[in-house]
């Protein structure tokens, strides 16, 4: 039931790096269609372009070749400050490192989308204390980043992805950073949005315990898709 | 982004900003308050030059006999009620005098109001045992009262009839002699005993008396023969068609030309505000030196802005992950620019004021800042937009830069 229309479509998409002289073929041809309400884990080896599609397809960077589509609109034709709001109104990433900003607070890197989204400030100040109560960090909120343990650092990067109530969230090895336990929960919360929610989730892992979150298995290798499997029944 | 939002993280970047940003800013710091202290001390000269001019009198000439074609500008340079200092007229035939001649001729101009011929010299004065050389000055009683610049403080100014009496000076009234002199004081000058009528608010030490007195006390003076004549005019406005008037006429009455002139006019107004003019052009110099260290200042910004823009790199790639506009960060990043200039600029501005406040005690009591120092609101209004100013053009660059930066690249810089 959740899977009905097409949110993310990737048709044909090469990503070759330049250094030089050389190119790097980073994805070769991928092809892809996911659907809202998804629950996407990516997985493959070490090299074989899972950043570079996670970075496509949250429109921070542009294919060398192919199409992505993004809510029915071709990323390409988009201008600069489009492509930023519908980063910021549709996206949220959630990084491997946090990648937090280290000289404000935890409320106020968790307010920082809705500013740039020119949100009114008293609904803005209201939502981020509601994100920040629901990733369980409401007494934490005026603590710098570099005052939080590596779980809270995440919890909060979580909390800032949340916080412009977007449709896809994308994470880059969420859990790469923490150790099992604390990776755990955020793979939990993460779980919790995607089913309590309705969240698009799209996520990188190594970690093949944690794949069997996903409904739906992407496998890479080289740059091409090697499988893509679906669950039947929604887990 | 709202534009107050920005003003608020670019004015965080700055709270949170390394020593480096600190020293940026103290090369503003630097810039803006030399310019502040060197303009303040211009603006007090000018003050002080103006309190000058402003005695002298724009109506008054003073003429006195003498080759010198310099003394035009720069002879006879003391307030004119005090007359001539440098002519040194004696009673040799060579010499050039001035004389009644020269007054008639004068008289018949209908510009000239008033004439007050005048002698000098340096006489033994001595009050109640206490002895001192001071500037005598022998004056028309009936003209001086009318021209002379000076305002009488006590007593009153010399009369038509008056003998033996003189006005002296404020300094020598009240600090000269061990005591202060007072009113209808004797003193005793060169062995003869005069009665202190009046003393002026003036702030000097000489005296004045009847002219015929004065011949007697001086006694290396010639009999109608006059050191200096100073001219009041009719029309302040008109004093240079007057001044060339009067000097048309005199080379007529004494028979010089152009080459050969054997006197000046001169009118210490003109003069002064000459030198002033050299003043205020040598203060615009010392202002633009001091820009250059605001330049540098500049240049100081815009190095430490491609630094934080280097720096800051990885934020700027996470601010636009999450949704920031190139022109987000083009603002937020202009604003810290400016902030830096701004915060600059107000310290600046502060220690300027200071250092103006202490500087006319450092430089001692020469005559150029007597008037002390003084610092125009304007000048501070100026300081504090050029700081920001210069910081923002100085940011322009780096923090377009920022905002082009492709998020990708930004985010995985480390
Ligand atoms: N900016 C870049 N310039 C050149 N080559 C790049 C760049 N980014 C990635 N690559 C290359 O593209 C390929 C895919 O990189 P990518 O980061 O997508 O791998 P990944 O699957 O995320 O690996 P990991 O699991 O280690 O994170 C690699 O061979 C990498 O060297
Ligand atoms: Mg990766």
């Amino acid at each position: 039931m959740k899977q009905n229309s097409t949110l993310l479509h990737l048709e044909n998409v090469w990503k070759i790096y330049k250094m030089g002289e050389v190119e790097v073929p980073a994805l070769r041809g991928v092809t892809v269609n996911i659907k809202k309400g998804d629950f996407v884990v990516i997985i493959g080896a070490s090299g074989s372009g899972k950043s570079t599609m996670m970075n496509l397809i949250g429109c921070l960077d542009m294919p060398s070749k192919g199409t992505i589509i993004l809510k029915n609109q071709d990323i390409s034709k988009l201008s600069e400050s489009d492509l930023a709001t519908l980063r910021g109104s549709t996206i949220g990433f959630i990084f491997q490192q946090y990648n937090l900003i280290p000289s404000i607070s935890a409320f106020e890197n968790v307010m920082l989308p809705l500013e740039f989204l020119e949100v009114d400030e008293k609904k803005a100040i209201e939502r981020t204390k509601k994100i920040l109560d629901i990733v369980g960090l409401s007494d934490k909120s005026h603590h710098l980043p570099t005052q939080l343990s590596g779980g809270q650092q995440q919890r909060v990067s979580i909390a800032r992805s949340l916080v412009g109530n977007p449709e896809i969230i994308l994470a880059d090895e969420p859990t790469g950073a923490l150790d099992s336990v604390t990776g755990r929960q955020i793979l939990d919360m993460l779980h919790k949005l995607w089913k309590e929610e309705g969240k698009t989730i799209i996520m990188v892992t190594h970690d093949l315990k944690l794949a069997k979150y996903a409904h739906t298995r992407i496998e890479l290798q080289d740059g091409k898709i090697l499988s893509i499997n679906q669950k039947s029944e929604v887990g | 982004m709202k534009l107050r939002k920005c003003l608020k993280h670019a004015f965080e970047m700055v709270v949170h900003s390394k020593l480096r940003s600190w020293l940026t800013i103290l090369g503003i710091v630097i810039g803006v308050a030399s310019v502040i202290a060197i303009m303040s001390i211009g603006s007090g000269m000018q003050e002080s030059m103006n309190d000058q001019l402003g005695g002298l009198g724009g109506d008054i000439l003073t003429l006195s006999a003498g080759f010198s074609r310099s003394s035009r500008m720069f002879g006879g340079g003391g307030p004119p009620g005090e007359g001539s200092s440098s002519s040194q007229a004696t009673d040799e035939d060579d010499e050039p005098v001035l004389d009644k001649t020269d007054v008639q001729a004068l008289r018949a101009i209908p510009d000239i109001e008033a004439i007050d011929t005048q002698i000098s010299g340096t006489v033994d004065v001595s009050y109640l045992g206490k002895k001192g050389s001071v500037k005598l000055t022998g004056v028309d009683q009936k003209s001086w009262s009318r021209i002379t610049t000076s305002e009488i403080k006590e007593g009153r100014m010399l009369d038509s009839a008056d003998q033996n009496v003189v006005v002296i000076g404020e300094k020598l009234a009240e600090s000269f002699f061990d005591k202060p002199v007072g009113l209808n004081q004797m003193i005793t000058i060169e062995e003869n005993v005069f009665r202190v009528v009046g003393i002026l608010d003036d702030d000097g030490n000489g005296i004045y008396m009847p002219i015929q007195m004065a011949y007697q006390v001086l006694d290396d003076k010639e009999n109608g023969v006059y050191d200096s004549i100073v001219i009041k005019i009719k029309n302040e406005d008109e004093l240079e068609q007057v001044m060339n008037k009067t000097e048309e006429k005199l080379m007529l009455v004494r028979h010089v030309t152009e080459k050969t002139k054997d006197f000046s006019l001169s009118s210490s107004k003109l003069m002064e505000a000459t030198r002033s003019e050299m003043m205020s052009s040598m203060s615009n110099f010392l202002v633009a030196i001091a820009a250059v260290s605001l330049i540098v200042g500049a240049v100081g910004i815009a190095n430490t802005m491609f630094t934080s823009v280097l720096e800051k790199t990885k934020e700027i790639g996470i601010m636009k992950a999450i949704g920031a506009r190139n022109k987000d960060i083009l603002s937020i990043f202009l604003l810290n620019a400016g902030l830096i200039g701004l915060v600059g600029g107000f310290i600046g501005i502060i220690l300027g004021i200071v250092m103006s406040a202490l500087l006319p005690a450092l430089m001692g009591e020469t005559g150029m800042l007597r008037g002390g120092t003084f610092v125009a609101v304007n000048s501070i209004a100026l300081a504090l937009s050029a700081s920001v100013l210069i910081g923002i053009v100085s940011g322009v660059v780096p923090a377009y830069q920022a905002s082009k930066l492709k998020p990708v690249d930004a985010l995985r810089y480390e």
